[in-house]
């Protein structure tokens, strides 16, 4: 009639009833006693008037109640024991009977620990960079607007034209700015220093939906050609140069080239991108001629109307891309990229997190079936103590309740450990790998309030997901079984052999996963440091130079003397420069044409990367001439135009890679057919697991650029030379100044950052994997030990030698490792697909890799088995039948 | 499956039920009817009526409810709840079966 499972209904009254005897058990308690006082009020009542003294009444009375305290108690057992009590009972319960096994407990807690320390470490990083939203007001409608090559996957920046109209045509904006980050030298009492500006059109802070800290932003009358010279400085900026003074405004910035006035002060954590630059100035657009100012080099920034979806504007802008596409040839073959900004900074470290946190959800699964295994032995070994609690009427939901709540204080216990490894990796992790992870916001990447709740929601997950198979299998107690049990090895047993095997299978299957993924990120982290660079890194430092808004001469002179003072500097052993460093992120490229093509067709153009540099870069940079020569002293603004390719250019273009003598014209201001007097080496310019792609070095002195690198080989250290390079620039041009001072090692360690960090956090998941799935097949080893103590001693003592003991104990171990290995490689091999975009130099099914995680899993689970085994087989026949 | 207590048990909350269907009383009234119904064949053990009315109350076949009682005094009063009167059907039912077919037997 009263069953277990009761209807909603019920339950809901029985809680409220609960809940009341919990809050309010002073109230209830009193109730019951006036009930029970009333009762006999009445019975006494009754018997006086039935003639007895008054005493004889009150004592009838009690007598036909029954015993007083013994009916109350009764009561209180009618009402039940409330389900919040008997929670606060089975936790203390817990606790006291995990305090009796503390070796259980610590390797429990320990792997939860390890377990949710490394997915709250993840979750860490993936808030910070995937979910936190950019501290923009309604950041959500921030969106950038790019360029889409139809024949590439990737976007290109901006062109001025396009931005025009876009703003113009579309109907989805509430504003929309376009903006280019430049350098420009600025003038202080202690020299020239360089600084970063964005030139933006009039609606940036509007788009970002903020207004200046202090001042004001600039009008859009302020944004034309001959507009006046104002600024608005970046807070980071305000606060290092004028120290934070409200008084800044009205005050002037001496440039190299002109001054600006500032007429504001932009808040706090404004960034483009992921830089701060240090200051905003007006971008004029000339409508009748916008491509005045440039290609498509610019970032353009909008914020959705209130309402409009990301997929409207996207749809509105591919209407209008169309439309342009037709009008104009510029952009023919062209679209338009539409993403909020947050999606789109953290488009490249997404692929990243999601494959951090798959590995650490992995891990957490083999810890948690690692801890169902443990359970279950306990709960066998607990058997008698479930079956005298079920024949004492424990239903079999109140032992799963009491199971389960132990499993939730273990996780609770394991999740507190897991948050103090999470405080501390989390910390390490991030001075580990700097700017390897970036996020679009100033804000630090920690462990917060939202990841908090992640581990409390974990934790509890994770004691349901280890907790619930246990407790179930465990109060399937038949207590006549259970208490009568004197033999081992029922079949009880067996099913649990079976259960905790599969277990067991599947941790060491996981382990695999991740040991193969650890050693294809291993093994590309060392493909990407073996890689044929093209260059010398060593001895090599660079600093990048604006050489102003000046004329041609200007900017052909000044690097011209430059190089001479820098050439003088002792310890310099050669110097030169270039547009965009090898390995700096950035590129340019042009078009050009064959001398058998009609040149100067645009629609015959062939497009190739191009290189800006000085007499001399080949030897200062380490890049061997393969023929021909490098620029020298006969190359001049004056003299016959020449230019040198690189190897992948000469094979690509020219049969046989016969370059060399051959002539081509590049496009640009005053183009002219130049002849290729040398060919060099491929440089890995685009990154370490990009390979060389056809290039053109065109000299400075007859092309000249508005930046450069100078880029300069030393005898010794060359980071010493830093200041002496830098005193040198300021007496050729004291208006000069550099940025980046970097040694082209230190651009080198920047590229292997990432795959060096997924390299490293992968190996050691996978270490913690391979150890928790061991731990596993150990603790599965030595239960069988322990449990079949007795049939060895019987065994040994009929004679049996202690070779087959261990044999045969071997042999179920190797069964286990064996059996998680197929199935683990084959899921790795399922799963490597996903991980091949961050590999180099080594394919997703790499057979070398797949054997090396095979025999290290091997090596490892033989050592596993082998311990126990090596106990089972010492056992003493005599110690062994006296068990029990 | 069912324990010895059961029947006991069972069937005191089968009387309590039907007693209370009739109209909401306290439980000393309730111990008074069951004996008058009864012809005082039946002795409620006065004490474990409380438990079983707790029970039953917890159970959510019976809601309880202080008021003012015959003799202007504060008592509980228990009423049946839509839950309590089909169980009272269920359990009535069952006990006409059960009581019949032990009578067949007994004066077989």
């Amino acid at each position: 009639m009263n069953g277990d499972w009761e209807i909603p209904m019920q339950w809901l009254t029985r809680l409220r009833l609960q809940a009341r005897a919990l809050l309010r058990g002073v109230r209830v308690e009193e109730e019951m006693d006036e009930e029970i006082r009333y009762h006999l009020d009445r019975q006494i009542e009754v018997n006086l008037a039935a003639g007895m003294t008054p005493e004889d009444s009150r004592f009838a009375a009690l007598r036909e109640f029954g015993g007083l305290d013994q009916r109350r108690e009764e009561c209180r057992d009618a009402r039940g024991v409330s389900l919040i009590e008997s929670t606060f009972q089975d936790a203390t319960y817990a606790l006291r009977s995990l305090r009796k096994s503390p070796g259980f407990t610590t390797v429990a807690v320990l792997s939860l620990a390890l377990g949710i320390g490394a997915n709250t470490t993840i979750f860490s990083f993936v808030n910070a960079v995937l979910l936190r939203p950019l501290p923009y007001p309604e950041s959500g409608r921030l969106v950038t607007l790019r360029e889409q090559p139809s024949d590439s996957k990737g976007s290109v920046a901006v062109h001025p034209l396009n931005f025009l109209e876009w703003r113009s045509r579309s109907q989805s904006f509430e504003s929309m700015a376009l903006v280019q980050v430049i350098p420009t030298n600025l003038l202080g009492s202690e020299g020239a220093e360089q600084i970063t500006v964005a030139q933006t059109t009039s609606g940036l802070f509007q788009s970002f939906g903020v207004t200046p800290a202090i001042g004001r932003a600039f009008a859009e009358a302020e944004a034309r050609p001959d507009g006046p010279p104002v600024a608005v400085l970046s807070h980071a900026f305000w606060q290092r140069r004028f120290g934070g003074d409200p008084g800044v405004l009205g005050r002037r910035l001496e440039l190299g080239d002109g001054y600006l006035t500032v007429i504001g002060v932009a808040p706090p954590g404004l960034r483009l991108g992921l830089m701060e630059p240090d200051a905003y100035v007006p971008l004029a657009i000339d409508p009748s001629n916008p491509g005045a100012i440039g290609s498509r080099s610019f970032q353009c920034y909008g914020r959705l109307k209130p309402g409009v979806t990301i997929e409207a504007a996207r749809a509105e802008m591919a209407v209008i891309a169309a439309q342009l596409a037709r009008q104009y040839p510029l952009d023919e073959g062209y679209g338009v990229f539409v993403s909020t900004l947050h999606d789109y900074l953290v488009m490249e470290g997404r692929p990243a997190l999601r494959l951090l946190m798959a590995v650490v959800a992995m891990v957490l699964v083999i810890a948690c079936v690692n801890l169902a295994g443990l359970l279950m032995a306990r709960g066998l070994g607990r058997r008698a103590e479930l079956a005298l609690r079920t024949s004492l009427g424990a239903t079999r939901f109140r032992l799963v309740q009491q199971l389960v709540i132990e499993s939730l204080v273990l996780s609770a216990l394991g999740g507190a450990a897991g948050l103090a490894v999470a405080w501390w990796a989390t910390r390490g992790l991030v001075s580990l790998t700097g700017g390897a992870l970036a996020t679009g916001t100033s804000e630090p990447i920690r462990v917060d309030g939202t990841c908090l709740l992640f581990t409390v929601g974990i934790s509890a997950l994770t004691a349901v997901a280890f907790g619930l198979l246990p407790a179930w299998q465990a109060s399937r107690v038949d207590p006549q079984a259970a208490l009568g049990e004197r033999t081992r090895g029922g079949t009880a047993d067996r099913r649990h052999h079976r259960l905790r095997g599969a277990l067991v299978i599947a941790e060491v299957a996981l382990a695999v996963v991740l040991l193969v993924g650890a050693g294809l990120l291993l093994r590309t982290f060392s493909s990407l440091t073996s890689v044929r660079l093209g260059f010398e890194p060593a001895h090599t430092i660079t600093m990048r130079l604006f050489l102003g808004d000046r004329d041609a001469e200007y900017r052909i002179g000044v690097v011209d003397r430059i190089l001479q003072h820098v050439e003088a500097v002792p310890g310099v052993q050669a110097a030169s420069t270039i547009q965009f460093l090898p390995l700096s992120g950035m590129n340019c490229g042009t078009a050009f044409w064959l001398d058998r093509q009609p040149i100067g067709d645009a629609n015959h153009a062939l497009s190739t990367d191009c290189s800006l540099i000085s007499r001399g870069y080949f030897k200062a940079m380490g890049i061997p001439v393969l023929q021909g020569r490098g620029f020298d002293a006969r190359d001049r603004t004056g003299s016959p135009r020449v230019v040198i390719v690189n190897q992948s250019f000469a094979r690509q273009y020219f049969r046989d890679g016969r370059a060399l003598g051959q002539r081509i014209t590049v496009a640009g201001p005053g183009q002219q057919a130049a002849e290729v007097v040398g060919i060099a080496g491929d440089v890995r310019h685009n990154g370490l697991a990009v390979d060389p792609v056809p290039t053109v070095f065109l000299l400075h002195a007859q092309a000249p650029g508005y930046i450069t690198s100078l880029v300069v080989r030393a005898t010794g250290d060359p980071a010493a030379l830093a200041p002496s390079i830098r005193r040198a620039i300021g007496e050729v041009d004291p208006t000069q100044g550099v940025a980046g001072i970097r040694t082209m090692e230190e651009y080198l360690e920047e590229s292997l950052a990432r795959p060096r960090l997924y390299a490293a956090l992968v190996a050691g998941f996978a270490v913690l994997a391979l150890t928790l799935a061991m731990l596993g097949v150990y603790g599965l080893i030595a239960y069988l030990v322990t449990q079949r103590t007795h049939e060895i001693g019987i065994r040994m003592a009929l004679g049996a030698d202690r070779g087959r003991i261990f044999n045969g104990l071997f042999r179920q171990g190797a069964a286990l490792a064996l059996g998680g290995l197929a199935l683990g490689v084959g899921a790795a091999y399922a799963l490597a697909h996903l991980i091949s975009a961050l590999l180099f130099g080594v394919t997703a099914t790499d057979p070398t890799t797949y054997a090396g995680a095979a025999v290290g899993l091997l090596v490892m689970a033989l050592i596993a088995t082998a311990i126990p085994a090596r106990q089972a087989a010492r056992v003493d026949p005599m110690m062994a039948l006296r068990y029990e | 499956m069912s324990k010895p207590t059961d029947l006991v048990q069972g069937t005191l909350d089968l009387l309590i039920l039907k007693v209370i269907a009739l109209e909401p009383m306290h439980g000393w009234a309730i111990a008074i009817r069951i004996k008058q119904m009864s012809n005082s064949v039946l002795q409620v053990g006065q004490g474990s009526l409380y438990p079983a009315l707790h029970k039953l109350e917890h159970q959510a076949w019976i809601t309880a409810e202080w008021g003012e009682s015959e003799n202007g005094r504060r008592a509980k009063y228990y009423s049946l709840t839509r839950e309590g009167r089909r169980a009272l059907a269920h359990e009535s039912a069952q006990w006409e079966r059960l009581s019949a077919a032990i009578s067949s037997i007994v004066t077989a």
